[in-house]
């Protein structure tokens, strides 16, 4: 019996290590191939616009691991996050109104409709004209951009309020920022945190975009730059540094929303049985 | 103390009227403990919700102490028939019963003490730090339950509280009931479907018709107020209780009025229903075909209960 236990339990323990060898492959294993494929290509091909990634590594510590970090990378980012702080707190500060309120609601829609159709970067031109070249310019642009899911979203979510938890909260008598802390924006907060994740890779978008149109410094304007110069491994690192740039960010928000959400996973889980 | 009267609803919604209650009257007294039986669908859960202030009736009206019940009053707990919806799933266990708490601006040792008190009462002392869905219904159901009792409520109105809960916790929870009720003289209307329960509970049992409902019938539950699951259940006077309440659940459904013919007599029910704590005998809704047979107690109702 206990034999048996022990050798189930090394069982289940190189089980478990053999899965997550074979996840790591799934993992490295694509992303490998590729820059290898990339290797051969540039190598092959000897095209001048075609870097090998090997020089791409050499020239992003070079250009990055500089002053340049200062001067572009974090004003990019802190551009990106302030952008997007705004739009999440815009978006969920009206989306819960429009949520909670069928009249508000029916009196917003179509203007949210049409406003949502426009597709951001067509208003970084307007916007240049309207609040000028600086940086509350570009604020604008991401919040622009990003407040439309966080917004659309959270009003879905706020709708969806089960009645039978409304009807709890009235008897109890829970009401104001209780009732809204307790009950909405919880149980919005899968909605909202959708809303918030296209949010992000929109943000990072209009960032590069606004700093191509309409900057002096910043990760775009420095590509840009660095395209025009014909400094082409420059341009390479720069577009990587963006790719990073992005997967660190969803990494954090993959991490907050896993701790936000933890009962929600929970609850679909054992709805499905498992 | 809870007046109802000539309460009619009526939902209205794509073009279609639902008459859901016609016309009921009746009056609980302070600290009484009422049951309420009827077919499913007679409109119990509509009642509740136009008792708890929850939803306007269309006619008729709702007091409580004299005043006009027009949303919620303060020191009324409900347990909702949906007990799983009616959790906090980012709350743990504890959470869920302590928030009304918070919202009364208990201090915290009381609230800790109510908190335990009432999972303790219910059987899920040990449970506290759980989230809902790693619950069964039934434990979830007991949460719910936990949550209107620590409440400390004056009116406590219960739909289906017991539906998921095994026969052994049921009887458990029937005993708390009415000791809480007994220490705390609380008012409570409690909905149920199944009529061992009703008489075995209530000081009252209050029979809703089929739709169009209205009161079939009031019946006093002469019982002695000391209640023993074994004793109780399985003397002559529960058994003739019992049977009277079939006799006219069974007259509802057949369109109200006279006899049904089903010769109920009421000895034949003690001795099954006494022991297995009553989880399913003398059932209101198993009466139209799901489940009916389940004792030989059922056997003389038989004629009128296939269709
Ligand atoms: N929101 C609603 N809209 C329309 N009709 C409804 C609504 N809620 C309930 N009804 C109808 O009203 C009637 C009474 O419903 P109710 O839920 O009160 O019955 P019940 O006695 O609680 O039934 P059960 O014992 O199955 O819980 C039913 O015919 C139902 O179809
Ligand atoms: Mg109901």
């Amino acid at each position: 019996m206990s034999a048996n236990e022990t050798a189930n339990t090394t069982a289940t323990v190189s089980a478990t290590a053999r899965r997550g060898a074979a996840a790591a492959a799934r993992m490295l294993g694509l992303p490998a191939l590729l820059i290898a494929l990339w290797w051969w290509a540039a190598v092959s091909s000897g095209s001048f616009f075609l870097t090998d990634p090997g020089t791409i590594a050499a020239t992003f510590t070079e250009v990055w691991v500089s002053e340049r970090f200062l001067t572009d990378v974090l004003p990019s980012v802190g551009l990106l996050l302030t952008g997007y702080a705004l739009a999440a707190v815009l978006g969920i500060g009206v989306g819960v109104p429009l949520g909670m309120s069928t009249r508000l609601r029916a009196a917003a829609e179509p203007v949210l409709e049409f406003l949502r159709a426009v597709p951001p970067p067509v208003l970084v031109p307007l916007l240049m004209l309207l609040v000028g070249l600086d940086a509350s310019m570009r604020t604008a642009v991401i919040v622009s951009g990003c407040v439309w899911p966080v917004l659309l979203n959270t009003v879905e979510g706020v709708r969806a309020v089960d009645p039978v938890l409304a009807d709890t909260c009235r008897v109890y008598g829970i009401r104001g920022r209780r009732r809204l802390g307790v009950l909405v924006l919880r149980s919005a907060s899968p909605q909202i945190m959708a809303g918030l994740r296209q949010a992000l890779s929109i943000a990072i978008i209009l960032m590069v975009i606004s700093e191509m149109f309409a900057s002096s410094s910043g990760l775009g304007y420095a590509v840009v730059q660095f395209q025009r110069s014909f400094a082409i491994p420059e341009m390479w690192s720069g577009i990587v540094l963006l790719g990073l740039l992005g997967v660190v960010l969803s990494a954090v928000f993959a991490r907050a929303e896993r701790h936000a959400l933890a009962w929600h996973r929970g609850l679909r889980a054992a709805s499905r049985g498992d | 103390m809870l007046d109802v009267d000539g309460l009619r609803k009526t939902y209205s919604g794509r073009g279609r009227e639902v008459e859901a209650v016609r016309d009921l009257t009746f009056r609980l007294g302070e600290g009484e403990l009422a049951c309420l039986v009827g077919p499913s669908g007679c409109g119990k859960t509509t009642l509740l919700k136009c008792v708890s202030g929850l939803m306007r009736p269309t006619a008729g009206s709702v007091a409580l102490d004299g005043r006009p019940v027009t949303g919620p009053p303060p020191d009324m707990a409900v347990v909702f028939q949906e007990y799983g919806r009616s959790l906090f799933p980012w709350l743990t266990v504890r959470g869920n019963v302590e928030l009304p708490l918070k919202e009364k601006r208990l201090p915290k040792p009381r609230r800790r003490e109510l908190v335990d008190g009432a999972l303790e009462a219910v059987g899920l002392g040990h449970a506290g730090s759980q989230h809902p869905w790693e619950l069964s219904g039934g434990m979830q159901q007991r949460v719910a339950i936990a949550r209107a009792i620590a409440y400390e409520p004056r009116v406590l109105l219960m739909d289906e509280p017991f539906a998921a809960v095994d026969a052994q916790t049921r009887a458990d929870l029937e005993d708390l009931i009415r000791g809480l009720w007994q220490r705390f003289s609380m008012t409570v209307l409690f909905v149920t479907h199944d009529i061992d329960e009703a008489v075995y509970l209530g000081q009252r049992v209050i029979v809703l018709s089929a739709s169009p409902t209205v009161v079939q019938d009031d019946v006093s539950v002469d019982l002695p107020d000391e209640r023993d699951q074994l004793t109780t259940r399985s003397a002559p006077r529960f058994a003739e209780l019992r049977a009277h309440v079939y006799r006219e659940i069974q007259n509802a459904k057949n369109g109200g009025g006279g006899p049904s013919g089903t010769g109920a007599t009421g000895t034949g029910g003690a001795e099954g229903s006494g022991a297995d704590g009553g989880g399913g005998a003398g059932d209101a809704e198993g009466a139209d075909g799901e489940g009916g047979a389940d004792g030989p107690d059922r056997a003389p109702t038989a004629t009128g209960g296939r269709r």
